[in-house]
């Protein structure tokens, strides 16, 4: 058989599959068919198709498919935002902890750095604390994670209610009111808004943390409950 | 893509597959206001499953119209329990909903093949019209509607495919 004309007799399958060939053309495809593994095969798999065609609705098909209302999406993230908001302090908690594998790998290649780099200590270890941000304005919550390294203090902070867009600049004061910079993020509304960042203090010399948001300033005190990072 | 935990996720799933999600609520619920209920409340319970989700288990195609199909449920019980008033317009879907979900899957797979295939698909099949008359209105020969039925079907299972048809 000619390729050609096996192409041709595929060309049939599908108003075979259908039932619209003329009974003599119908008769000839069958007769190919016994004959044809392959173009059993195809036709199988075409009536897999033919057999859902009439659940639909071919009214339904000319009409241009039904697109959600342009705000949808945006009041999605509203709301995902408002509960992200309530409940961050609990999901933060908990990836701070699933975390913790990554951060023991990390804190040891920093400890064998600064062993290298340091004659001794500068790494020594007071435990990651949680701060949360007390007599904000109503609807901004702010918190914080902070944890200690040999270069200071790495910080994860949570911000949410502030204006989308607003900068946030992040820093430690110690005891004796010297501002060391943790860097600075900005707040976008409907995104993560977990920063992290990092200050060359110390977190044992660490007394407050705040944060410039847009023209406020935040500020809560370091040293209060540690969290158990088991 | 991992867990759907960040808000970003939520976002970028809610580009790839709310048109898709809302094509179905609509045509199961066979309301725009309810499908919109539905869609959002398919994203939220996504949201706080998040963790849930597994990659590896299936696509995020595949849970989002797991969660959907269960909001439609709700929400269609939520409204048989509802007082009923007289009202024009749209019949309420009365298929069982695994119907209503393939035939809104054919009716989209239909809508993305080549207009060429659609049209001849349509023309031959669902309006039953012979192929001669079909070939004279295009101005084609009899032979290529014949083949464009062939290719229709095999692009319209592929359609299907991406919808998550298997036979």
């Amino acid at each position: 058989m000619r390729t050609d004309d096996h192409r041709d007799w595929k060309l049939s399958l599908g108003a075979y599959a259908l039932g619209d060939l003329p009974p003599d053309e119908r008769a000839a495809v069958a007769a190919h068919l016994e004959g044809c593994e392959e173009c059993r095969a195809e036709l199988r798999s075409l009536e897999g198709v033919t057999a859902l065609l009439p659940l639909a609705d071919p009214a339904l098909i000319e009409q241009p498919a039904a697109r959600p209302p342009a705000d949808l999406g945006a009041r999605i993230e509203a709301q995902i935002a408002a509960e992200s908001a309530r409940e961050g302090r609990v999901k933060r908690r908990r990836r701070f902890r699933l975390g913790v594998g990554g951060a023991v790998a990390t804190a040891a290649v920093a400890a064998v750095l600064a062993i290298a780099i340091l004659p001794l200590g500068g790494g020594e270890s007071s435990p990651a604390q949680e701060v949360n941000f007390a007599s904000l304005p109503k609807g901004v919550s702010i918190d914080a994670t902070l944890e200690p390294h040999a270069f200071g203090t790495e910080i994860e902070m949570y911000v949410s209610g502030v204006r989308s867009g607003t900068l946030c600049r992040v820093f430690l004061r110690d005891a004796k009111g010297r501002t060391y910079s943790a860097g600075s993020f900005r707040y976008r509304w409907g995104e993560d808004s977990h920063a992290k960042l990092s200050s060359a203090l110390d977190l044992s010399q660490a007394a407050e943390i705040g944060v410039h948001a847009g023209d406020r300033t935040f500020v809560a005190p370091v040293g209060g409950a540690e969290i158990d990072s088991a | 893509m991992g867990a759907l935990t960040r808000e970003r996720d939520v976002r970028e799933a809610y580009a790839a597959h709310s048109g898709e999600l809302y094509g179905f609520a609509v045509r199961s619920l066979g309301d725009a206001g309810l499908a919109e209920e539905a869609v959002q409340e398919t994203f939220l319970r996504a949201w706080r499953a998040g963790e849930r989700f597994d990659p590896e288990i299936g696509s995020l195609r595949t849970w989002l119209f797991a969660i959907l199909r269960n909001v439609v449920i709700d929400l269609g019980r939520a409204r048989a329990s509802r007082p009923r008033v007289a009202e024009g317009g749209v019949e309420p879907s009365v298929e069982p909903l695994e119907q209503a979900l393939l035939a809104w899957q054919v009716e989209e797979a239909m809508r993305r093949i080549g207009e060429d295939h659609r049209r001849v698909l349509l023309e031959t099949h669902f309006r039953a019209r012979p192929y001669a008359e079909v070939a004279e209105e295009l101005g084609v020969p009899e032979g290529t509607i014949k083949s464009r039925v062939y290719y229709g079907l095999k692009a319209l299972r592929v359609a299907l495919e991406e919808m998550g048809y298997e036979d």
